[in-house]
């Protein structure tokens, strides 16, 4: 009987053993597999989703410090207010001028593993797709460099994906690549997207243009780099071994290579002009989705839980429904387009106003759609601006802005609107106050992307969907009269221009000009985009522009006796001074990744 | 219930208390570095302000590419730092407007002292004053110890303070940048046979001022060389 039992069960388990060692090798089924990703189109564009994610665009959450690319509410950490494109909750220049320690090469990798294995499991797939989503890839790829080099210079170059522990840790501590191969490398993979992807794209993802775009984005800082940091630069080893710097020599071929790049895109965008008001044309150019001069944008959405909060923290609470403003326009941005405002009469007293926005007419159609001057309307109210009360006022404004003002003690100042001074409101609603500074600082507000049709109860946080644009043909024009002018194009620098500025409603542009011409040029139409910070750094004008440098506002003051309004040209209330140090052409390699390859050595002269 | 835990809460605070009872065996910041930075030329203190020369330090003794540290200078000239770990550091002077230097290697144990010859890009020369009414007016020459790879010269500013610890980054504002004459160019004999002058208008009657002069070149640091500072009472 035991026999029997015995027996019985060791024939059962050697029947059961016998299939059981063949198939132990299968795959997870809680697991997605490369081939379940790289062998559909629904995979490869969740992949390629996931890659656009992370690209760092510097939209309307991007700040130059702190948080970075990751989202929060508070837009007025905005890197202009780091370097006088406006007045902002910084302290001071450093507060930014060292990044975040920006270090994507996790988002690299994923880029990389596309492009390594794409080929290998999409070979379901036509020869023209394949080649259209490598495209993107090596765009996403050069976005990211690009990124890197801006800040940092000369960074490790990782074309493939690494292997740990399959590579040594020799291997895989690279060493630092030249600053000029980077831009290099940039410059390749660009080309590869352009010559890979096709002509259009779904909204929001690249095509051919949007790579050449890119590229001459990329070219123009390589150039100025080339060009001006020979001139103006910080001593060290990084730069004696060529990991930060550019040979002069190089810069007429990258500025070369940006107006091709630029000229690449004639025919395909064009400026917009849908409207004929040229100031509604210019607001509504930030707001149109269908706008024919976007090249490259980043969508938002409330179901998606990607709205943002430009409405609600762009003016103050007398518009919105929440949040509150706290970076400002400075005066010396204004002056960029208009030099001196008219405010002060031959003989050296305030013009007087009959009211705050008669300081408006007659200025440039773009500069009154990219700020709001006293007085302008938007969602039925007006920006009601004022600094205080002259009781009487007598003599010069220089007098006034002088050591010793003769009319002071005729000024009255207040911290909240509801002060009076004989019944009347010593400050205007919307500013400016000696208290705080979630009114305005200067006498402007931002308009560039505020979405006016919006209702007020609409302004909320995180309640904001007008998408960003990332490139559009302006700035490509740009490149391309910049890099133009740089090679002595001029008459194409000027056409450029002018095209430009026949769009802004401003006069065009005859006779000689300068390369400065062509860079205020830039500063104008690109305001508040997150370029000027990148911009003064590139040409290396950053430490003579922000020199212990303080800001000015156009202050409103109503004269009681009188019962006109004159402007004084002051410093903005908090008196900040920017000031930037030269090391801070380029960023500190990030501590952290320092600690983990010494290889990254030497850091950034000064760092 | 309410014993045993107030009971188990007793013997964790006594645990707690009791088993941190190992000594460190690593000695705490007991080293101190100091020292003078020296003109090169006249072997007196090097004219500069609280900050306005920094001391690299870099410890070698545990990592070729250390982190490093900074002692900033007085504003006499010395520097001094008394709370530093023994070790071996490579100390080189920066961040200041005189010709780079090279490092040196040296043990610093107990008070360590070095002194260190740094050679101004420029120097103020000839440097006089007077007060008319509320005005001050500072006159001087600019010389350069070498002439050759100088970076363009920038500018110089007055700095007005109220305390004897003047410069750049100690000043009333309103009497430094409006004051201020820009050069922008490189040295020559024009710049070496001119006298300077600058004007400070309207100081504060009945008060006590202190005052100098400083240049500044187009290098790395765009740091000040200095005048000596005089002492300026305003009736």
């Amino acid at each position: 009987m035991k026999n029997k039992i015995y027996i019985s069960i060791i024939t059962i388990l050697a029947v059961l053993l016998q299939p059981s060692c063949k198939d132990l090798n299968i795959d997870p089924l809680n697991v997605i597999q490369d081939k379940d990703v790289f062998a559909t189109e629904a995979g490869v564009k969740g992949y390629l989703a996931t890659i656009y994610r992370a690209l760092p665009i510097e939209d309307f959450y991007y700040r130059q410090e702190g948080s970075g690319f990751n989202r929060q509410w508070e837009h007025f950490y905005h890197p202009g207010a780091l370097c006088g494109e406006l007045v902002g909750p910084y302290g001071s220049t450093y507060d930014g001028a060292g990044g975040f320690g920006y270090w994507p090469y996790g988002d690299i990798r994923t880029v990389n593993y596309f492009i390594g294995n794409l080929p290998v499991y999409g070979t379901g797939f036509s020869k023209e797709q394949v080649d259209a989503w490598l495209g993107e890839a090596y765009f996403c790829r050069a976005y990211f460099y690009f990124a890197l080099a801006k800040r940092y210079g000369g960074i490790p170059i990782i074309r493939k994906v690494q292997h740990y522990p399959e590579q040594s840790l020799e291997e895989l501590q690279v060493h630092r690549d030249k600053e000029v191969d980077v831009w290099n490398f940039i410059s390749d993979d660009l080309d590869s997207a352009y010559n890979k992807m096709p002509a259009a794209s779904e909204r929001g993802r690249a095509n051919r243009y949007v790579a050449a775009a890119l590229k001459s984005r990329a070219m123009v800082y390589a150039g100025s780099i080339a060009k001006y940091g020979s001139e103006n630069f910080v001593a060290g080893a990084a730069r004696d071994q060529g990991y930060v710097g550019i040979p002069a020599a190089a810069a007429a071929g990258f500025f070369q290579r940006a107006w091709d790049a630029a000229k690449l895109l004639e025919g395909h965008y064009s400026l917009y002009r849908k409207k004929t008001d040229k100031e509604l044309n210019y607001a509504d150019l930030f707001l149109d989705k269908e706008s024919t001069e976007n090249i490259l944008v980043r969508d938002y959405s409330l179901t998606t839980g990607t709205a943002h909060s430009w409405d609600a923290t762009m003016t103050c609470r007398f518009m919105t429904a929440d949040g509150l403003s706290r970076a400002y326009p400075t005066l010396e941005l204004v002056e960029r387009f208009t030099g001196l405002l008219p405010v002060v009469n031959a003989d050296g007293t305030p013009r007087r106003f009959d009211n705050t926005s008669q300081l408006a007419q007659g200025l440039e159609p773009r500069l009154l759609a990219t700020i709001y001057f006293p007085g302008a309307t938007l969602r039925g109210k007006q920006f009601d601006m004022q600094r205080g009360i002259y009781e009487h006022f007598a003599g010069t404004a220089a007098d006034e802005l002088g050591q010793n003002p003769p009319n002071r003690q005729f000024r009255h100042l207040a911290g909240k609107t509801e002060t009076l001074f004989n019944g009347m409101r010593i400050i205007g609603f919307t500013g400016i106050s000696t208290d705080g500074d979630d009114l305005s600082r200067t006498g402007f507000y931002i308009r560039k992307y505020v979405d006016y049709n919006r209702a007020q109860s609409q302004c909320g946080l995180y309640m904001s969907t007008q998408s960003w644009i990332d490139m559009r043909y302006a700035e490509v024009l740009l490149n391309r009269a910049e890099a133009a002018f740089e090679l002595n194009n001029i008459v194409d620098a000027r056409n450029m221009i002018n095209d430009i500025r026949d769009r802004a409603g401003a006069p065009l542009l005859t006779g000689t000009f300068t390369i400065d011409t062509v860079r205020n040029e830039r500063c104008k139409e690109l305001a508040f985009e997150k370029q000027y910070w990148w911009d003064l750094r590139r040409w290396r004008i950053a430490d003579r522009l922000l020199d212990n440098t303080k800001y000015h506002a156009m202050m409103p003051y109503y004269i009681a006796d009188e019962q006109k309004y004159i402007f004084l040209r002051e410093f903005e209330p908090f008196q900040r001074s920017y000031n930037f140090e030269k090391k801070y052409y380029y960023e500190p390699i990030p501590g952290g990744e320092l600690g983990k390859n010494p290889n990254l050595y030497p850091n950034n002269p000064n760092h | 219930m309410q014993k045993i835990i107030k009971g188990l809460f007793v013997l964790l605070t006594a645990m707690m208390v009791s088993s941190c009872t190992k000594e460190d065996n690593f000695d705490g910041p007991n080293a101190a570095f100091k020292g003078r930075l020296l003109d090169n030329d006249s072997k007196e203190n090097f004219l500069t302000e609280t900050g306005g020369v920094q001391i690299k330090l870099e410890e070698l003794s545990w990592s070729a590419t250390p982190t490093p540290q900074y002692i900033p200078s007085k504003s006499d000239g010395t520097f001094e730092d008394t709370k530093l770990f023994s070790g071996h550091y490579r100390v080189t002077p920066v961040n200041g407007a005189f010709w780079p230097v090279e490092g040196i290697e040296m043990d610093i144990n107990g008070t360590a002292t070095q002194d260190f010859t740094l050679t101004p890009y420029l120097r103020i020369t000839q440097f006089t004053h007077e007060l008319q009414g509320t005005t001050l007016i500072m006159r001087f020459k600019l010389s350069a110890p070498v002439e050759t790879g100088l970076p363009r010269i920038l500018d110089v500013k007055p700095f007005v303070n109220t305390s004897e610890y003047v410069g750049s980054g100690a000043t009333i504002s309103q009497y430094t940048d409006p004051n201020k004459i820009d050069i922008n160019s490189s040295w020559s004999a024009d710049i070496a046979a001119k006298t300077y002058e600058i004007q400070v208008p309207n100081l504060k009657t009945t008060r006590t001022f202190y005052a100098r002069v400083g240049v500044r070149v187009d290098d790395s640091f765009k740091q000040f060389n200095y005048s000596q500072i005089i002492e300026v009472k305003v009736p």
